[in-house]
């Protein structure tokens, strides 16, 4: 301790350590941020993570590439489709498949988009709990156990739902199940209306999100921060458009963009993606193509379960393909995909066996925090939990 | 500009220090270089205005050790970037040897490579430098050994029913070490 020209006490350190996590309720799981206060504002704060870590990576070095579907799911656990469809384009790039059906690729585009939807009505919920509206979090639950009850029917699971595979989806959908569909999509855009009336212009959601937490989009660029983010900067960024994938380019949609890259923005923007990924729904419901609902390829997709009786190859083909798993040429591949958080993408080396030799997933939660925690230095510890709500972070897919 | 011309022009500026370039199948640029060199494409890569490469997208370490036990080098080191206003892409791949394998941080050109280079370390034990925050990231931090590493035992046995103390790995303690003194 010393003493500064003007006679007082000059201490070494004049702000204050402030703990905040892992346990904290808006962090959305186990993430610990180390704040340094100054009075009310934040001037450095430090993210620390792997409290949920468990070693998927590693894990499916040693599983064969079906086995690997059901841990991609555990990743991001909001949209489980997402990381399913990334994992298995990337192996489908591996294994040289061009082209799958029209049908199984209009299937993934639902069960995506639905997934998508479900995980913003997670985000819009939660976050607007964090900063203190109440209602909104039970309206969002209502319809996202409409879309849990639709992945129960065509998969078996509420969340986890395993339905793409390598080389198509699961199982075909049921008439139920498209019923289902068209009622939801029928229903869901009023309910958007709904929310955005309680709070876009509601002077205290105004208040907390306006001008907080602002990134520009040089900044988001620079701290590789993706999707919602990036466009709620100003940026028009997203993999569907850029680098269609599952026949994307077929279905008219818009990428809502905003300018500021503040709080308010992000918000709008994922309100946005709502209704446009139920547009989306709705022309693949429209127009669902009728037709094999995998690729014919035994060596890669099981055979009908029928043809099992009559045929001997089509029970030599099962057989090797349970007991034995795919075999995926030597190689390795990147597939980048626009998911609920941005990009989501699997790197996969394969040395030709049956199972892959390193995996490892592109996730835009773990990318996005470094930034997040840039976003929050010289906030108030009131704006931080609106911050960490606004970039969306789901701790599955950051600790994997 | 095409992924065939950039592929050009960095194989003519680079010369020697490019092992491998090449377009693949499916229209990725793919470019191997020599760890030397590394840290002055990355920076060119990223200055350069007729590229671009502005937005780093990940980082992802390979060790090669079992799939290919002669290899030149023991890791790679896989980088994605994107050109956002350009829309290029190019994967750069950066071979690391066994012994001390080290790497210049790309920290200053993209900030988004925080985390990924600390994982770098946590998980293969590649040592990174210039990084601002270097420490695990994933792993606690008094952890030892690098889990991503293909010779790092899936399961530790203990001492108790190991039939060749002599081999033992560092990562095997002694029951006398599992002991915590809960108030110490």
């Amino acid at each position: 301790m010393g003493v500064t020209e003007q006679g007082l006490l000059e201490r070494d350190k004049d702000t204050m350590t402030l703990n905040m996590g892992p346990q904290h309720p808006s962090t959305h799981g186990v993430f610990r941020v180390i704040l340094e206060m100054d009075g009310e504002i934040v001037r450095s704060a430090e993210p620390d993570i792997g409290f949920l870590h468990t070693g998927i990576e590693k894990n499916a070095e040693n599983k064969r590439y079906v086995h690997c579907i059901p841990m991609t799911d555990r990743l991001d656990y909001l949209s489980p489709p997402q990381n399913n469809l990334a994992f298995c384009l990337t192996t489908e790039k591996l294994l040289g498949v061009k082209e799958l059906p029209a049908r199984a690729d209009y299937l993934r585009v639902m069960m995506c988009e639905l997934g998508r939807i479900g995980s913003h009505l997670v985000w819009l919920g939660t976050h607007a709990l964090d900063i203190g509206a109440m209602t909104v979090f039970l309206y969002t639950w209502r319809e996202r156990e409409m879309i849990l009850d639709l992945n129960e029917m065509i998969s078996g699971v509420r969340m986890m739902t395993s339905y793409i595979r390598i080389g198509g989806v699961a199982q075909d959908a049921t008439p139920e199940w498209l019923d289902g569909v068209r009622k939801f999509v029928d229903y869901f855009p009023a309910k958007v209306d709904e929310y955005e009336s309680l709070l876009t212009n509601n002077p205290i959601w105004l208040d907390r999100t306006r001008g907080i937490g602002t990134l520009t989009k040089d900044e988001a660029i620079l701290w590789s921060m993706s999707g919602p983010i990036l466009r709620a900067a100003g940026l028009d960024w997203d993999w569907r458009k850029k680098k269609p994938y599952s026949r994307y380019d077929e279905f008219k949609f818009d990428v809502p963009t905003q300018d500021h890259g503040d709080i308010y923005d992000r918000y709008l923007v994922r309100v946005e993606e709502m209704r446009q990924s139920r547009e989306i729904v709705k022309q693949a419901l429209d127009h669902l193509p009728d037709g094999p609902y995998k690729i014919e390829d035994n060596k890669i997709s099981l055979p009908p379960r029928d043809t099992l009786h009559t045929s001997m190859e089509a029970l030599i083909h099962h057989f090797k393909l349970v007991s034995d798993g795919v075999k995926v040429p030597k190689g390795e591949a990147y597939v980048p995909t626009e998911g609920p958080r941005g990009e989501v993408g699997f790197h996969i080396v394969s040395d030709g066996s049956n199972t892959p030799y390193r995996v490892k997933m592109r996730a835009p939660s773990f990318m996005g925090i470094p930034g997040m925690c840039q976003i929050m230095e010289g906030a108030f510890i009131s704006d931080v939990v609106a911050i960490i709500g606004s970039v969306d972070i789901v701790m599955g897919e950051v600790d994997r | 500009m095409t992924n065939e011309e950039i592929r050009e022009q960095i194989d003519a500026i680079f010369e020697s220090a490019i092992k491998h370039s090449a377009v693949t199948e499916h229209g990725d640029l793919v470019v191997h270089v020599a760890v030397e060199q590394f840290l002055m494409l990355m920076a060119y890569l990223k200055q350069n205005r007729d590229y671009d490469f502005d937005y780093l997208s990940q980082i992802t370490g390979v060790d090669y050790l079992e799939m290919d036990p002669d290899r030149e080098f023991r890791f790679d080191v896989v980088y994605e970037l994107y050109s956002m206003s350009k829309d290029h892409h190019i994967q750069i791949h950066v071979g690391l040897p066994e012994e001390e394998p080290t790497l210049p941080s790309v920290y200053h050109l993209w900030r988004g490579a925080d985390f990924p280079e600390r994982e770098l370390y946590d998980m293969f034990g590649i040592i990174v430098m210039d990084h601002p925050n270097m420490k695990r990231l994933l792993m606690p931090e008094d952890w030892e050994g690098h889990p991503l590493l293909k010779d790092y035992p899936l399961t530790v046995e203990e001492v108790a029913f190991s039939h060749n103390p002599d081999h033992k790995s560092e990562l095997i303690k002694t029951p006398e070490d599992m002991k915590v003194d809960p108030w110490a």
